[in-house]
């Protein structure tokens, strides 16, 4: 998985600090440092100096063509330096009282002008949401060794201690964080690792501004689950958040309860979701740990968004549902157990080995096997018919001895049980594991009904329009489940 | 034997396999045919309310869907529905909502105009007003606009609810209003339009979101159809000005693609006198994405503006045709092909004429075959005497080593020779690059020629045909140069048969196919056996007629299977 490295975190989601970019240690102080040494009371901060200060800021404000190395290259050449200056500042606490603190408008306007930009034009890549396939036409966007220094110098602004809450406050407004959280969906990493060490900073630091950034990241996710189905920055946005719900107050507020029902569970439904499911799984078993009885909703939404066609993603689901099954009161699952064991037995019969094997894994689990034994009148019934039927007729051998094994250890569990189940003459749940023909034999009386209803009904009303239902034995995939709908976007 | 309609439903939603569920939902409608509306009230309805908080999606889009087939089945009884769409209306997911608002619509459709004032224009405040969720606020976006229109006295809450709505928080709000603004203005009076949504169109348009002022871009053109020309120089104007100077490319791009409609819709006196200039800027602009979609523009732009006014866009096209992206280069050459009709000749032969030159030379495919189908235009456009300057090069792109590029070459001559109609130069001219056909490489383009050839024997007459062009044929036919080019030039001698009368089919073409019979290749002998075939059909001197029986007849013998199978099939009927 690729977003694995992204993630340098210590196990309490906070960022450490980047190394700095130094590179130019060696080099004699600069003439505006070394003209500040030479100034004796710091509170006073000469005239001609702070104009330097001024004008380099002004200078480094000024918009290049960063995509063209051959344009303005002296210039991009003295902004370099003087960001690199205006970064040594930040190392002198007196400097920073005297001349950055006093003209943090223009510093963070400064900022602003840089980074705040239209994002690149993304050129398609190879990678349509599959997982496993390689990255190695990544994007590097040619403005980012421009860029860089900016994102390090406000990094560092906003680590240090002098400039506070309250004068930063003022240029924090909503509009900026919306600007800011687009330039996540940046398809450069070390942009968005950077966006997401500053948007953490910020978000430690002003505390007064916590709710609102909160607000933009939901809108965020929004708009990801319902209309653009893909985001960049959505791992980034998650390490954030990961933090963020580690310092939730227990008992959880109702608004943040809202934020896991609406944003954490819906999330695993998107398209892409591959991309950030790690990250998406930490929020959800932080959000448990807080309070367990939302694992049932979270099992209840694995099931209902449970991929369709995307057997990497299946995978994923499997290990996030045992996971967030033992953290359920087995009780409460009680609802659920149907469609639970309905989908395990799906995935167990399922034409692809590595989900198979997956949910055959729920049964090495001692706590699932509690649950399977809870409520033994429904899953027996279930489980053994079919089990005995795969275990004899699975393709692939080492499966085959594991479905024998789970056969053992159901027979162990309740040896009646197993055997009433195996015995029964009509077991219900076989179609599961049928082909589409056989299951369409069961159907045939329903069908029936139905076509003399329709017959009824258009005896009753001549202009009577007959129903056309979208599924058939051959067409499994529903017409609006087609790609012309509007609704998805193809990468 | 005689089912409850209602337990059959009922007992096939039971099923637990979501997409039978579905399957059983779309069937509602004859229940609900066989219900009647008293049970509909009594029984579908509350059982409905029921689904809502368990079925899945599927099942629910299933439902919004039927909700709305079940209104044309009870009409007069509909508004009982619109509980249950109003809550799919604030679904979660898009498509139920998105289908809930679509069958709000159709029941509207049943309603009396007291009831929507009363019962629909409440919902949709209901809706709009609805905090937590922002799904109903966007639904209730998407239903202001059908239903506006009959609002009646209510129309002012209605306007007053959408442009608060502008100045929402929340993007997805935001951007659903920047989508339908444009809609919306369509039903509504002009001066509510200048009063109510020119101020929050201007509002959007500076939207800190791209994305929002994206989708502006449709809108403001929607709105400028239903201005007059004074409103829309005081009102779009000024936003168009600053659309195109968007820093997002995104919006840069959106306002391009939609400029030569935009143009249409502020009329000539706006788009002569600012429009060509902002327009230019866009063709210039940095992002070559940009560049590309604003001179795919340009080529219906410029039947917007003055004449007059299209020499301000002249200078543009020699930048364009020299773009560092061949996309716009391939772009920019169907607009000098288009452009040239518009404009005085000689203006456009000396500025332009080289343009294309270069381009039919470009190092990118795609541009030389845009510009060889350009160049037929541009030609037409200036009359016999450009074309002295355009056929050597044509003549250069028939050598060219993509074939794509021949053949659009070929049908560019081929064009060019039906309009002009003046033998002198298609002979002086044309012909010579016409006839390559006949040696061309490429299949393609062989049969490109050949099957165009009846028309040009129509507009050049039996002389060509038999005089210049039968003797290139038969060059080709003489030369040993593969089979497959034989074929061809027999196939293009078939096509002269058909035009040719009697006597010219005996002298001139029978003695080349009697040739061809002989031929040491099978397939030859297989095509000229079914020329000779066609030529029978015209020629009357039975000693002619009896020649060529006698030639196909020596065939029946052939060692090849083929040749044998066509001689025997020429014989019998």
């Amino acid at each position: 998985m690729q977003r694995t490295a992204n993630s340098k975190q210590t196990p309490t989601g906070r960022p450490q600090a980047q190394p700095t970019t130094n590179t130019q240690q060696t080099r004699a102080p600069p003439q505006m440092i070394q003209n500040m040494a030479r100034v004796t009371d710091p509170k006073h901060v000469p005239k001609e100096i702070r104009d330097q200060f001024l004008k380099k800021i002004h200078f480094c404000s000024q918009p290049y063509d960063f995509n063209d190395d051959t344009k303005n290259v002296k210039e991009k050449q003295e902004r370099s330096q003087y960001l690199q200056e205006l970064f040594d500042l930040l190392k002198e606490p007196n400097f920073v009282a005297n001349l950055v603190v006093p003209h943090l408008d223009l510093i963070i306007e400064m900022i602003e002008k840089n980074i705040f930009r239209p994002l690149p034009i993304l050129k398609k890549t190879a990678t349509n949401g599959e997982i496993g396939m390689e990255d190695d036409d990544q994007l590097i966007d040619p403005a980012w060794t421009h860029l860089q220094p900016v994102y390090e110098y406000f990094l560092q602004l906003i680590v240090n201690e002098q400039p506070d809450v309250k004068s930063l406050k003022i240029f924090i407004t909503h509009s900026f964080i919306q600007e800011f959280l687009e330039l996540f969906d940046s398809e450069e990493p070390r942009e968005r690792e950077y966006l997401k060490n500053i948007l953490h900073r910020l978000y430690a630091k002003l505390v007064p501004r916590r709710k609102m950034i909160r607000k933009a990241i939901n809108d965020c996710f929004y708009t990801l689950i319902h209309e653009t189905y893909k985001f960049n920055g959505a791992a980034e946005l998650l390490d954030i958040l990961a933090s963020i719900i580690s310092g939730f107050a227990v008992p959880l507020r109702e608004e943040h309860v809202i934020f896991f029902k609406t944003v954490i569970i819906p999330l695993h439904k998107v398209q892409t979701c591959q991309f950030y499911h790690e990250q998406l799984l930490r929020c959800s078993m932080l959000f448990l740990s807080k309070d367990p009885t939302l694992a049932t909703f979270l099992v209840e939404g694995l099931l209902r968004y449970w991929p369709f066609a995307n057997s990497a993603k299946e995978v994923m689901f499997l290990n996030e549902l045992l996971e967030v099954l033992e953290v359920c009161e087995i009780s409460k699952l009680e609802p659920l157990i149907p469609k639970l064991f309905k989908r395990l037995i799906k995935c167990i019969a399922g034409p692809h080995l590595q989900v198979a094997d997956r949910a055959m894994c729920f049964f090495e689990n001692d706590y699932f096997l509690t649950i399977l034994k809870s409520y033994k009148p429904f899953t027996f019934p279930l489980l053994v018919p079919v089990i005995a039927q795969i275990a004899d007729t699975h393709w692939h051998k080492v499966l085959q001895e594991s479905l024998n094994a789970l056969k053992t250890i159901l027979k162990e569990i309740d040896y009646q049980a197993f055997d009433k189940a195996l015995n029964n003459k009509d077991p219900k749940y076989l179609y599961i594991i049928q082909d589409a023909k056989n299951q369409k034999k069961d159907r045939q009386k329903i069908e029936e009904k139905w076509k003399n209803l329709t017959k009824q009904a258009l005896q009753k009303n001549p202009n009577f329009k007959e129903p056309i239902v979208p599924y058939s034995d051959t067409h499994i995939v529903g017409e609006h489940n087609g790609l012309n709908n509007g609704n998805i976007t193809i990468i | 034997m005689s089912e409850n309609p209602f337990e059959v439903l009922k007992e096939d939603m039971e099923n637990e396999e979501v997409y039978l569920k579905v399957n059983a939902m779309h069937r509602v409608r004859v229940v609900a045919t066989l219900l009647g509306s008293d049970k509909i009230k009594s029984q579908l309805i509350p059982y409905f309310e029921t689904l809502l908080k368990k079925e899945d999606d599927e099942v629910l889009f299933a439902l919004a869907e039927e909700l709305g087939n079940i209104a044309q089945i009870i009409p007069n009884q509909s508004s009982c529905l619109l509980a249950l769409l109003e809550q799919l209306a604030g679904f979660d997911e898009t498509v139920v909502r998105e289908q809930a608002v679509r069958s709000i619509t159709i029941v509207c459709g049943f309603l009396g105009d007291n009831e929507i004032a009363n019962t629909i224009v409440p919902m949709i405040i209901r809706l709009a007003s609805n905090d937590t969720n922002f799904t109903c606020r966007v639904s209730a976006v998407s239903l202001m606009c059908p239903l506006y229109a009959r609002a009646g006295n209510q129309k002012e809450k209605i306007r007053q609810k959408f442009t608060e709505l502008c100045s929402e928080e929340t993007p997805m709000v935001r951007r659903a209003v920047a989508t339908k603004i444009g809609e919306i203005a369509q039903f509504m009076d002009k001066i509510h339009v200048i009063q109510d949504l020119i101020p929050v169109l201007k509002q959007l348009c500076q939207d800190e979101q791209d994305q929002v002022r994206l989708l502006c871009m449709e809108s403001l053109m929607n709105i400028a159809k239903i201005l007059n020309s004074g409103e829309n120089k005081t009102n779009i104007l000024p936003l168009i000005i600053q659309s195109a100077e968007d820093k997002s490319w995104r919006v840069r791009l959106a306002l391009s693609k939609i400029f030569a409609d935009l143009a249409e819709a502020v009329g000539k006196e706006i788009a002569d006198s600012s429009l060509i200039q902002i327009f230019s800027n866009l063709l210039k602009d940095t992002e070559c994405d940009v560049r590309v979609i604003a001179v795919k523009s340009l080529a219906r732009f410029i039947k917007f503006v003055s004449p007059e006014k299209l020499n301000l866009i002249v200078p543009l096209l020699q930048l364009l045709s020299k773009d560092p992206f061949s996309q716009v280069k391939q772009n920019a050459c169907e607009v000098i092909g288009q452009i040239a009709s518009l404009l005085p000749k000689e203006y456009s032969q000396s500025k332009l004429q080289q343009y294309l030159i270069d381009l039919m030379a470009d190092d990118n495919q795609d541009v030389r075959r845009n510009a060889a189908k350009s160049a037929g235009q541009f030609a037409a456009a200036i009359g016999p005497e450009a074309l002295n300057q355009f056929v050597p090069f044509l003549k250069k792109c028939m050598d060219d080593p993509k074939w794509r590029v021949r053949k659009e070459t070929m049908q560019t001559i081929i064009q060019l020779a039906l309009t002009v109609k003046n033998p002198d130069v298609f002979n002086k001219q044309l012909e010579s690059v016409f006839v390559m056909f006949l040696k061309d490489r490429a299949a393609e383009v062989r049969s490109m020629g050949l099957s165009q050839l009846p028309a040009l024997i129509a507009t050049y007459k039996q002389e060509w045909a038999v005089g210049n062009f039968l003797s290139k044929c038969v060059e080709t036919l003489s030369k040993d140069v593969g089979s497959l080019y034989r074929i061809n030039a027999l196939y293009a001698i078939q096509q002269i048969s058909f035009a040719v009368d009697g006597p010219v089919a005996q002298d001139r073409l029978w003695p080349i196919v009697q040739k061809c019979l002989k031929d040491t290749v099978p397939n030859i002998r297989f095509v000229s056996i079914r020329v000779a075939k066609s030529l029978s059909k015209k020629i009357d001197n039975q000693q002619t007629l009896n020649q060529i029986k006698q030639a196909i007849n020596e065939l029946i013998e052939d060692p090849d299977r083929d040749v044998k199978f066509y001689a025997q099939e020429a014989l019998q009927n």
